[in-house]
Formats: structure tokens, C-alpha cells, sequence
């Protein structure tokens, strides 16, 4: 059993930066739980400090119940995987793999049984004798998590271990680390600062920034119900456009933007009604704007006219651009109908799908 | 083309200009006495006799045993203590780590002659006088193997060192079994410049060992060749010295290779 708990866990460097602030984390046992943020906000940092590589400044590590702060790495029965692969370049693959064993004192037998055995796993019976070197990316890749199975460790941590591949061998990666999680059932804590990769592989996703904590949750959860503008704006691609104005109320709650209004819908007006005069922030989706013409029978707010300013038509859908002189939004349009730049159309938000969130906390209001 | 030539003949002049005098003296212990005033390059014969006179006159062999020995003891501390040193000052973080490399730095640039005195009464009191140990511990660990493997393993990615300690190493297995391996140009390098030091070195000898059978070969060869005993026969003294010469030119040749071969296959980085 090996359950991951982060008590007020906080690291400051020798330089006086803070890169990890008071976090509080429960990673439950067979629990496949990506830390996701933008470079520099102690992702790293974070998962260096539960492999026992970085002192904690402040606050408790427990694995599997027991307090970790000062047991070294090599006695907290994890494994890590790194971003640059970290072979031993001296070393064959079969050497590499095993070496983890071979320290330990495992016997022989055992060490080829379960090198072998990784090696199967990963597709890697035909590399065994060859240095790292001379291997691929995605090869040197699966060395490295062949080099972390062998051990059945309890806890596997992975840093950014896709960040070196191309795109393609990088989804293949991730499925194939996926199943792997599914086939040994252990605790992973996985660290990237891609969403999607996030998206497609946690079981649960941590969002830091700055090293703080900005919210715990499942990945649909975290798409749907941002906490914060932080969040919101994180999580999905493209990234949630955000408009700024003020809540009126005119008999019924309305928006009004710099250029653009939108009467809100009855069911937000407890949420709002604190902030009637206030400025606020719009959140929706680019998925969430529609083309009134083409919304169907949805519940969408009032149209207004705008005008295209540029077009990207990906295949199967068409981000669509337009702007109300101050910043640039993004529409999500399926390629069925195309506009050219210049065009005008009537935009609608999906009433249900909209965020608020206060200027100055950031926190989501509604 | 023409580039191609006039470089040639620069290295050229290179080479003999460093080599002549390395030639000469072989060519001239090898010509009988009488021939050697002339400056002649090739001897109308070969002789032996300068030789069989250096192997008569001095315990040289025993002299080269022993140089080997102090050399070779010197050269491994060098090499095991110099890369423990260096990994800490590169690798472990504890208080004052630099103030130490700093105060390392700044014994180098003590010259030898102001330690000499202070150095020898140590020995003195140590009873190390006339003992090998008086030849090999003060010259176990030195300022300059450290600061080599300390800025060596600085550009080993610190992953690789993660990657050990995670698989279950202790200091000393990451420093041997991880470090070592990836870390031959500096060993090469080292080595050779401290075996070669050691090798050559004269004067500290020739203060801390008065016994003939614990004299290193360019103590004995010194005090042969300055000391009479070689009876002002340019062609003996010549003898010695190239005798002196030839393990160090052997070595180099040797580990030279290796030096090249390591250059060229330690990619580290992928
Ligand atoms: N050894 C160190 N000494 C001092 N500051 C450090 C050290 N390592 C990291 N930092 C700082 O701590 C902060 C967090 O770094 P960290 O490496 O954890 O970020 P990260 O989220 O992993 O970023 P990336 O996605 O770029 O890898 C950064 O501001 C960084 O500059
Ligand atoms: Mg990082």
C-alpha cells in the first residue's frame, strides 16, 4: 500500500525562492496523479522532494503511513524517471536496468528473470546488449522505465518523460504508460506542464502555480469547474477566452463588456447580485460561442454582431477570431460552414457555460 | 594545397625541434665515449658500455622499483582522494563548501620552496624520515586533481547522479561505479600529470631520503651524475638519464591512446 500524503510541504531554496508553498496533497494508493503547471512553478521540485532528493524545508512526506523527511531515496522504495532519461552512458541496457538490482544485493536469477521480464513488457528484448547511446529517444525512453519496473518500486515518479519526443512517438508513449499503470496497479505521480498529456492521463491532476496549489481534481472536473482564473485559463487549448466588464442590473443581471453585452440567465443572479457594479471577468469556451444561425435549440444568451478577423481551419474543426478592439477571442466553429475574414456573423454564449471570476482574488464566482 | 604543405613543414620544425635533443641524447648513450664530442646523430657504432656502466656503478633498478612504487602511490591517491574531494565540492551541498575550494585554489598559487621547510620538519617529527611514506603521503592529494575532477564532474548532468542515489548508491558507489566510468579524459589527464610530477621530482627527495636503497631514480641518477660517481663520462650520464626518460615516454604513449579514445567516445550528452 502506498498512499502519497504532502503535509504543509513548503521548499525554499538557498536562494530565498520559494518554489513549493504550503501543499497540502493526498495521492491515494494505485493512484495515477499528474502535477501539471507552467515551467518554474516547483513541479520538480515538488516530486524531487517526495523521491527524497531535495531537503523539505518545512512540513511532513508520508509514504505508506510513514514519515519520510529524512529517509534517503534509496530506502523509500520509489523510482523515478527523468526528463533527459538519465542512462548510464556506460552501461548496456540490460546493465542499466539491472544496476538498480545489482546494488541491492538482489541474486542473479532474479535480477535476469526480472530485467527480462521489463524488457518484455517494454520491447526491448532486441537492445539488451546495446549502449544508450546507441538507441533512439523513444528508445532510451523505455529503457529509463524499464530501469524504474525492475525495482517494483511503490511509488513511480515521473519528470516530464514525454518532453523530448516528437509529437507522435509522444502519444504513443502515453498510452503505453497508461497501460502500464493499469498492468502494475502502483502509485504514480506524473509531472508535465502539458495539458493534454494531463487531460488524457491523470486520474487525478494537481494544478500548481508559483508553487502553490491552485486546485485537486479529476480531469473533467478540472475543464468544467475551474476554481480559479488561473485554472480556467490553464486548463484547455485553445485556452478560455476571458472578457472584461461590469454586472449590471437592469430588472434581469447583463454583462457589458467594452463592446459586447450579454443578458445573463436568472440561475447565476445569487452568485452576482454581491457584484452588481463591479468589475468582473467572462469566461466561456471557444466551444461555448456559437454561430446563432447554426446553435440548434440550445439555452444561448443574446447575439451580438462581430466580425472575423482571422480564420485556422484545422480539418475537423475551424478556430474562428474576432475581437471588440481591445483583446482577441477565439470561436470554436465546426469546418462545415466557413467565413472568411472580414465576414459577419451573430455570436451567442452557451448560457450554461459561463464563468465569473473577481479581478482581484482571481477565485471563480460563478 | 599550398596550405596544406606549409603547415606540414611548420609541425615539422616542430617536431624535430622537440624531438633533436630526446634523439641526441639516445643516439649518444648508445655511441661509444670518444665519438660523443662531436655531435654526431648516428654513432659508427653501437655500445652498450655506457649502460652496463650506470647498472654497475648505482642500485638503478632498485631505483626505478621505487620510483614506480612512490609514483604509483602518489598517482592513485591523487586519483582516489583528488575525485572524492571533487565530488563533494561539486556535488554534495554542506557549509563553507566554497570558502574550501576557494582556500584550495589558493594553495596553488603558494609556491613549493614555502612549504618545503615546514613540510620537512613535519616529517621529522613524524619519524617518516628515510621511509617511503615520507615520498608518497604529503603528495597523496593535491590542489590541482581536485580542482580538475571537481570541474569535471560540474559537467556531469546532476540526473545521472539522481538516477544512482534513486537505484540505491551511496557517495562512494555513485562516485566509483557512476562518476568513474564517465569520467576518463579527466582520470587520463591527472594521472599522467601527477605520475610525470612524481616521477620527475628531485629536490624533496634529496632532502627527506639519505639511504641509497630508498632512492628514487632522479635522486639516484642526480646524485650520480653531479656527484662524481659517473667519473665526468658525458655518455653514462647520458645512459641514466635516458633510463629515467623511458618509463615516463612509454607511459605517455600508452595511456595516450586511451586519452584520444576517451575524447572521442564519452558523449555524455545524447
Ligand atoms: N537548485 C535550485 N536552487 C535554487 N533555485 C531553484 C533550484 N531548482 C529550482 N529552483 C527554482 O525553483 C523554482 C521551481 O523550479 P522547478 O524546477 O521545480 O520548476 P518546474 O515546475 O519543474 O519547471 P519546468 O517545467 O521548467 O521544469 C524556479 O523558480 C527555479 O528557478
Ligand atoms: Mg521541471
Amino acid at each position: 500500500m502506498a498512499r502519497v500524503e504532502l503535509v504543509d510541504v513548503t521548499k525554499v531554496y538557498d536562494n530565498k525562492v520559494t518554489a513549493v508553498n504550503t501543499v497540502n496533497l493526498v495521492i491515494e494508493d494505485r493512484e495515477f496523479v499528474v502535477l501539471v503547471g507552467p515551467s518554474g512553478c516547483g513541479k520538480s521540485t515538488l516530486l524531487r522532494m517526495i523521491a527524497g532528493l531535495e531537503e523539505v524545508t518545512s512540513g511532513d512526506i508520508f509514504i505508506g503511513g510513514q514519515r519520510v523527511n529524512d529517509v534517503p531515496p534509496k530506502d523509500r522504495d520509489i523510482a523515478m524517471v527523468f526528463q533527459n532519461y538519465a542512462l548510464y552512458p556506460h552501461m548496456t541496457v540490460f546493465e542499466n536496468m539491472a544496476f538498480g538490482l545489482k546494488i541491492r544485493k538482489f541474486p542473479r536469477e532474479e535480477i535476469r528473470r526480472r530485467v527480462l521480464e521489463a524488457a518484455d513488457i517494454l520491447g526491448l528484448q532486441e537492445l539488451l546488449d546495446r549502449k544508450p547511446r546507441a538507441l533512439s529517444g523513444g528508445q532510451r525512453q523505455r529503457v529509463a522505465v524499464g530501469r524504474a519496473i525492475v525495482r517494483k518500486p511503490k511509488v513511480f515518479l515521473f519528470d516530464e518523460p514525454l518532453s523530448n519526443l516528437d509529437a507522435k512517438l509522444r502519444v504513443q508513449m502515453r498510452i503505453e504508460i497508461n497501460r502500464l499503470h493499469k498492468r502494475l496497479q502502483t502509485t504514480m505521480i506524473y509531472v508535465t506542464h502539458d495539458q493534454v498529456e494531463a487531460m488524457t492521463m491523470g486520474d487525478k491532476i494537481v494544478v500548481l502555480r508559483d508553487g502553490v496549489v491552485q486546485q485537486v481534481d479529476a480531469p473533467l472536473n478540472l475543464y468544467n469547474n475551474p476554481a480559479n482564473l488561473f485554472v480556467a485559463g490553464f486548463i484547455g487549448s485553445p485556452a478560455m477566452n476571458f472578457m472584461a466588464g461590469i454586472i449590471q442590473d437592469n430588472g434581469g443581471f447583463v454583462f457589458q463588456g467594452k463592446r459586447f453585452r450579454f443578458a445573463l440567465p436568472e440561475s447565476l443572479g445569487d452568485s452576482l447580485k454581491p457584484y452588481v457594479g463591479r468589475r468582473v471577468i467572462l469566461g466561456v469556451r471557444p466551444e461555448h460561442v456559437y454561430d446563432q444561425q447554426l446553435a440548434g435549440r440550445r439555452p444561448l444568451t443574446n447575439a451580438q454582431e462581430v466580425q472575423v478577423d482571422v480564420i485556422e481551419p484545422i480539418g475537423n474543426e475551424v478556430f474562428l477570431y474576432f475581437g471588440d478592439g481591445e483583446k482577441s477571442y477565439c470561436m470554436r466553429m465546426s469546418p462545415d460552414k466557413l467565413y472568411r475574414p472580414g465576414e459577419k456573423l451573430q455570436i451567442a454564449l452557451d448560457a450554461r457555460k459561463l464563468f465569473f471570476f473577481d479581478p482581484q482574488t482571481e477565485q471563480r464566482i460563478a | 594545397m599550398a596550405r596544406k604543405v606549409i603547415l606540414y613543414l611548420v609541425l615539422l620544425v616542430g617536431i624535430v625541434v622537440f624531438t633533436y635533443p630526446f634523439f641526441w641524447m639516445l643516439m649518444a648513450s648508445l655511441a661509444p665515449e670518444k665519438e660523443i664530442e662531436s655531435l654526431v646523430l648516428i654513432p659508427s657504432q653501437v655500445s652498450l658500455n655506457s649502460y652496463r656502466q650506470v647498472v654497475e656503478k648505482i642500485p638503478i633498478f632498485r631505483a626505478f622499483c621505487n620510483s614506480l612504487l612512490v609514483s604509483g602511490a602518489v598517482t592513485a591517491g591523487v586519483l582516489v582522494f583528488g575525485s572524492m574531494v571533487g565530488y563533494a565540492l561539486s556535488r554534495l551541498r554542506f557549509r563553507g563548501r566554497n570558502l574550501i575550494f576557494y582556500i584550495l585554489l589558493f594553495t596553488m598559487t603558494l609556491p613549493f620552496q614555502i612549504t618545503l621547510i615546514p613540510q620537512y620538519i613535519l616529517m621529522v617529527k613524524l619519524g617518516w624520515v628515510d621511509t617511503y611514506l615520507a615520498l608518497i603521503a604529503p603528495y597523496m592529494m593535491n590542489a590541482f586533481g581536485i580542482i580538475m575532477f571537481r570541474q569535471f564532474f560540474l559537467s556531469i548532468p546532476q540526473d545521472l547522479i539522481d538516477a544512482a542515489r534513486i537505484d540505491g548508491c551511496g557517495d562512494l558507489q555513485i562516485l566509483f561505479r557512476i562518476l568513474w566510468p564517465n569520467s576518463i579524459p579527466a582520470l587520463v589527464t591527472v594521472g599522467i600529470i601527477t605520475f610525470m610530477n612524481s616521477w620527475n621530482e628531485v629536490l624533496w627527495p634529496l632532502i627527506v631520503i639519505r639511504v641509497e636503497k630508498l632512492m628514487t631514480m632522479p635522486q639516484l641518477i642526480a646524485l650520480f651524475a653531479v656527484g662524481g660517481r659517473a667519473e665526468a663520462q658525458l655518455g653514462v650520464k647520458l645512459a641514466a638519464a635516458t633510463m629515467l626518460a623511458l618509463p615516463i615516454v612509454l607511459a605517455y604513449l600508452f595511456f595516450q591512446r586511451y586519452f584520444i579514445e576517451s575524447m572521442a567516445t564519452s558523449g555524455l550528452k545524447e
